[in-house]
C-alpha cells in the first residue's frame, strides 16, 4: 500500500467534519430560540414586577456584595468540588421554599375555608372511624366486606349524622342522630386552637417522621426522640399564643410542614457526611439578605419600588393600582387545586391501574380496551376551550351547579388534565418490570395483592411526578375558567366550595385589559411572577422526585 | 403414603463415567448415582398437553409423570417448550392472554385447570424460582416474609424467615443485615434469597426455570448443592440448558426437542448413557442444538 505524503490524522485526513458541525450548530440554534424567548419574557416580567431600576445604586451595590457575590462564589465552589454538595445545597434551599408554600396553603385553608375547630372536629370524627376500623381488622381480619361497609357507613355517620328515618323512630331513637363531628363542636370547652392543630396535624406528622428516622437509623429510640422533638417544637406555638397573643397556629403549621422535612433531610445529610458543605448555601443566602437589609437601612439607601410585595399578596384587587392585590384570586386558585387533586388523583390513577393491570389485551374486549386507550390519548390534545364548553354544558346547565363556583371550575379543569394524569400514571405502571409481578404471582398472591404490595409502591414516584406536572398545568389554565364563569375579579376570597371565586390566571387576564397602564405593566407582572413562582416550585419538585428515584 | 422400594439395577459407588462405548464418545458427562433416591408416587401428571400462543404451538402432546420428592430435570434446545410446560404446571400461563392449553394437568390427581381450582391456591402449593433473580425492592426480611403475609399465614415470621434462609444456605451471610435492601446482594445471593422466599411458604413442589443460568460457576455450584438438599423435603422440577448440571443433580430427566415435543423421559443415568431415541443421543452428544 502506497504511503500518503500527508499524515493519517489531522486536517487532511479525508474525513469531513464540517457537515456534522453545521448540523450541531443548527440544532443548538433551535434549542436557543425556545430558551431565549422564554428568558426574554421572564426578564421583561421580572423587571416590571420588581422595578429594580428605581432603587439607589448603593442598594444594588450592598446586596451585590453581601448576597450575590458570596452565593456565586459558593456555587462555583460546589461546581468544582466532586462531592454532592451542590445537590445538598439546592435541596436545602428548595425544601424550605416548598415547605413554606405548603404551610401557606394550609394556613390559607384555615383562614378562609375551614375554621380550625371545624377541622379539629372533622379530624376527631374521622379518627374515631379509623380506630373502629383498626380494631375490627385486628379482631376479625378476614371480614373484608364488613370492614369496607364500616368504613363507608362509619364515615358518613360520624361526619354527617343520620337523618330521621322511620326505622329510627320506631326504635325509639331521637329524631336525628347527631354526628360525632357536631358533638365535638358542641363541647363546652375546646382546647386552644393552636393545640388543636398540634393534636391533629403535628402528631401524625411527628409519628411518620419518627418512623422514617427510626428505620433510617435502625434504632427505635432515635425515632421516638425525633417525634418527641417535633411535638415539643410545635408546642411552642400555644405557648407563644398564651404569652404574647400572636397566632400560635402559624408557628405550629410552620414547624410541622416546613421545619420537619428540612430537619429530617439535614439529619440524613449530617449522618451520611456526604456533601455537608452544601448546608452552607441557604445560610449564606439568608445571612446575605439579613446583613444587606441591615446595611441598607443603616446607610439609608432606598430599595426598589416593587409591585410584588407582601401587601400585594395579601390584599384584594382594587381600582388603585398601588393597592391592588392578588389574595382572593390566590385563595381561589388554591381551592381549585384542592378540588382538582381530589378529583383527578383517585380517578386518574384508578383508571391507569385498571387499564394496565386488569384489562385484558386479547380478543374483543381487548380491542375495546385499546380503543379506549387511543381515545384517552386523543382527549389529552383537545383544546382547553372545548373543556370549558363541556363544563358549561354538563355542570352548569345539566347538573345546575352554581356558575363560577369553585367546584365547577375545579371539576372542569380536572377533566382537562385527567387524560394527562391517566397517561403518565399508565407509563409509570408500565415501567415496573414484569419480573416483579411474576415473582409476586409465583408466591400465590392475588392480582390485588400484587398491585398493592409490589407494583404501586414501585410506580408511585412516577405517578407523583406525572400528577404534579399535570397540576402545574392546571393551575395556569385560563380558557375553561372563562367559559364556566369564574369571576373576572373578586374582592373576597371564597368561603366555601359553592361560592363564586376568582383565580390567578383569570385575574391576570382581567388586569391585562384595564385602561390604566400601571395595571397592565406593574400589577399584571406581579401576578405573572407569583403564578410562575408557584409553577416553578411545583415543576422543580416533580423533577427532583423523578431524578432521585431514577437513579436508584 | 410410602414410596415404593425398588432396587436400583446398577448399585454403584461414586460416579460413573463412560469413555469409549455408547453415545458419549466425544464427551464425558459424569452421572452422579451416589444418592439415588427410591422411586416414588407421582405428584404431577400431564396427559396429552398442547399449549398454543395464539396460533403457534408451543407444546405438542406432552405426557409425563413427575415423581414426588425427587429432582426432575427438563433439558432441550432453546424454544422447545420447557419453560412453557413448567409455567403450565402452576398456571402462570394464565397471565399471558395469548396462551391456550388443551389436555389435562393433574396435581395430586386433580386437574389444575378445572373450573373450581383457584390458581392462587395452586401457587401456594407449587412455588417458582425464575431465571433472573427477582427480589422485591424491599428488605431481605420482607422479601422472605412476603409469601407469609400475602397468604395470611399464622406463623412466627421471624422463625420461619430464619429457617428458610438457613435452608437456602444464606442465613450466615445475611443474618446481620436482614433489614437492608435485597437489591444490595450479589446475583448468587439474590437467587438464593428467591429460593428462600419460595420455600418460606412451605410448598409441596418447587419449579425452577434455569435458576443458575445467570450466575457464575461458584454461585452455580452453591445452588446445585442447595437443590440436592431441597429434594429431601420438596419435589423439584428444574429446567436447564446445562446438560452437565442436569446429569449432576437430577434423578429423572425429560428431553424436549424442537416443536414442543417430549421425546424421552427416564432415569437420568439412562438418558445420558443409553438413550432410546437417536435424536436424544444426537442432542446430548452435541451433534445439533
Amino acid at each position: 500500500m502506497a504511503v500518503d505524503e500527508g499524515s493519517w490524522y489531522g486536517q487532511d485526513s479525508g474525513v469531513s467534519q464540517v457537515r456534522g458541525q453545521l448540523f450541531e450548530a443548527i440544532c443548538l440554534l433551535a434549542t436557543s430560540v425556545g430558551i431565549v424567548s422564554v428568558l426574554i419574557l421572564l426578564l421583561y416580567v421580572t423587571l416590571d414586577a420588581f422595578e429594580p431600576l428605581t432603587a439607589d445604586p448603593g442598594w444594588h451595590l450592598v446586596f451585590l456584595l453581601t448576597l450575590v457575590l458570596p452565593a456565586t462564589l459558593l456555587a462555583i465552589y460546589y461546581y468544582r468540588s466532586s462531592d454532592p454538595a451542590g445537590e445538598v445545597a439546592y435541596v436545602t434551599t428548595g425544601l424550605p421554599i416548598v415547605g413554606l408554600l405548603l404551610s401557606g396553603g394550609v394556613l390559607v385553608v384555615f383562614a378562609e375555608l375551614l375554621a380550625i375547630k371545624e377541622w379539629f372536629a372533622l379530624a376527631l370524627s374521622l379518627g374515631a372511624v379509623g380506630v373502629v376500623w383498626y380494631a375490627h381488622k385486628r379482631g376479625r381480619p378476614s371480614a373484608v366486606l364488613e370492614r369496607f361497609g364500616i368504613l363507608i357507613l362509619g364515615t358518613a355517620v360520624s361526619v354527617f349524622g343520620l337523618p330521621p328515618t322511620a326505622l329510627a323512630r320506631v326504635a325509639g331513637l331521637p329524631k336525628r342522630i347527631v354526628s360525632l363531628r357536631e358533638l365535638v363542636l358542641e363541647l363546652p370547652y375546646l382546647p386552644l386552637s393552636s393545640l388543636q392543630v398540634v393534636a391533629t396535624l403535628t402528631l401524625p406528622v411527628a409519628a411518620l417522621a419518627g418512623l422514617f428516622v427510626a428505620r433510617r437509623r435502625a434504632s427505635r429510640r432515635d425515632g421516638v426522640v425525633a417525634a418527641a422533638l417535633i411535638v415539643t417544637g410545635a408546642l411552642f406555638g400555644p405557648v407563644i399564643d398564651a404569652v404574647v397573643g400572636i397566632n400560635g397556629e402559624v408557628w405550629v403549621v410552620l414547624v410541622t410542614m416546613t421545619a420537619v422535612p428540612v430537619a429530617v433531610y439535614i439529619e440524613g445529610v449530617v449522618r451520611r457526611k456526604e456533601g455537608v458543605a452544601g448546608l452552607a448555601f441557604p445560610l449564606v443566602l439568608v445571612g446575605g439578605v439579613a446583613v444587606g437589609t441591615v446595611l441598607v437601612n443603616a446607610l439609608g439607601f432606598a430599595g426598589p419600588d416593587v409591585w410584588l410585595d407582601w401587601s400585594y399578596l395579601t390584599s384584594a384587587p382594587s381600582t388603585t393600582p398601588e393597592e391592588a392585590g392578588i389574595y382572593p384570586a390566590l385563595v381561589g386558585s388554591v381551592m381549585l387545586l384542592l378540588v382538582i387533586v381530589a378529583m383527578t388523583f383517585p380517578v386518574g390513577v384508578g383508571a391507569a391501574i385498571y387499564l394496565e393491570e386488569y384489562a385484558p389485551s386479547n380478543g374483543l374486549v381487548g380491542k375495546f380496551v385499546t380503543l379506549i386507550e387511543i381515545n384517552i390519548a386523543n382527549l389529552a390534545g383537545v383544546p382547553s376551550v372545548v373543556y370549558g364548553l363541556l363544563g358549561l354544558a354538563l355542570f352548569i346547565n345539566f347538573v345546575h351547579l352554581p356558575s363560577g363556583s369553585v367546584i365547577v371550575g375545579g371539576l372542569t379543569v380536572g377533566l382537562l388534565i385527567l387524560p394527562i394524569i391517566i397517561i403518565s400514571a399508565q407509563e409509570a405502571l408500565e415501567a415496573v418490570p414484569d419480573s416483579m409481578r411474576q415473582a409476586s404471582y409465583g408466591m400465590g398472591a392475588t392480582r390485588w395483592q400484587t398491585t398493592r404490595n409490589v407494583v404501586l409502591p414501585e410506580a408511585l414516584p412516577g405517578i407523583m411526578t406525572g400528577t404534579i406536572l399535570g397540576l402545574g398545568r392546571a393551575i395556569g389554565e385560563t380558557a375553561p375558567l372563562l367559559l364556566v364563569g369564574i369571576a373576572a375579579s373578586v374582592g373576597l376570597a371564597p368561603a366555601g366550595f359553592l361560592d363564586l371565586t376568582g383565580a390567578m390566571p383569570r385575574q391576570i387576564f382581567t388586569w391585562a385589559f384595564e385602561p390604566k397602564p400601571e395595571f397592565r405593566y406593574g400589577v399584571l407582572a406581579a401576578g405573572v411572577v407569583t403564578l410562575l413562582a408557584v409553577l416553578l416550585v411545583m415543576n422543580a419538585t416533580a423533577i427532583v422526585i423523578r431524578n432521585k428515584y431514577q437513579r436508584e | 403414603m410410602t414410596p415404593d422400594e425398588s432396587t436400583q439395577s446398577s448399585a454403584s459407588t461414586g460416579t460413573q463415567t463412560t469413555t469409549t462405548d455408547g453415545p458419549l464418545v466425544d464427551q464425558q458427562i459424569d452421572v452422579d448415582t451416589n444418592d439415588a433416591r427410591p422411586s416414588a408416587e407421582t405428584v404431577i401428571e400431564a396427559r396429552h398437553i398442547d399449549v398454543f400462543y395464539d396460533d403457534v404451538q408451543a407444546l405438542d402432546d406432552v405426557s409425563i409423570e413427575i415423581p414426588e420428592q425427587q429432582v426432575t430435570a427438563m433439558i432441550g434446545p432453546s424454544g422447545c417448550g420447557k419453560s412453557t410446560f413448567l409455567r403450565s404446571i402452576n398456571r402462570m400461563n394464565d397471565l399471558v392472554d395469548a396462551a391456550r392449553i388443551e389436555g389435562e394437568l393433574l396435581f395430586r390427581g386433580k386437574n389444575v385447570y378445572d373450573e373450581d381450582v383457584d390458581p392462587v391456591a395452586l401457587r401456594r402449593k407449587i412455588g417458582m424460582v425464575f431465571q433472573h433473580p427477582n427480589p422485591f425492592p424491599k428488605s431481605i426480611f420482607d422479601n422472605v416474609a412476603y409469601g407469609l403475609r400475602v397468604q395470611d399465614m399464622d406463623v412466627d415470621e421471624e422463625q420461619v424467615v430464619e429457617e428458610s434462609l438457613k435452608k437456602a444456605a444464606l442465613w450466615d451471610e445475611v443474618k446481620d443485615q436482614l433489614d437492608s435492601s435485597a437489591l444490595d446482594l450479589s446475583g448468587g445471593q439474590q437467587q438464593r434469597l428467591c429460593i428462600a422466599r419460595a420455600i418460606a411458604v412451605d410448598p409441596e413442589v418447587i419449579l425452577m426455570d434455569e435458576p443458575a443460568s445467570a450466575l457464575d460457576p461458584i454461585a452455580t455450584s452453591k445452588i446445585e448443592d442447595l437443590i440436592d438438599d431441597l429434594a429431601e423435603d420438596y419435589t423439584v422440577v428444574i429446567v436447564t440448558h446445562n446438560m452437565q448440571q442436569a446429569a449432576r443433580i437430577s434423578d429423572k430427566t425429560a428431553v424436549f426437542l424442537t416443536g414442543g415435543e417430549l421425546v424421552e423421559f427416564d432415569d437420568t443415568e439412562k438418558i445420558f448413557e443409553n438413550p432410546e431415541h437417536q435424536r436424544v443421543e444426537d442432542y446430548i452428544t452435541g451433534k445439533f442444538g
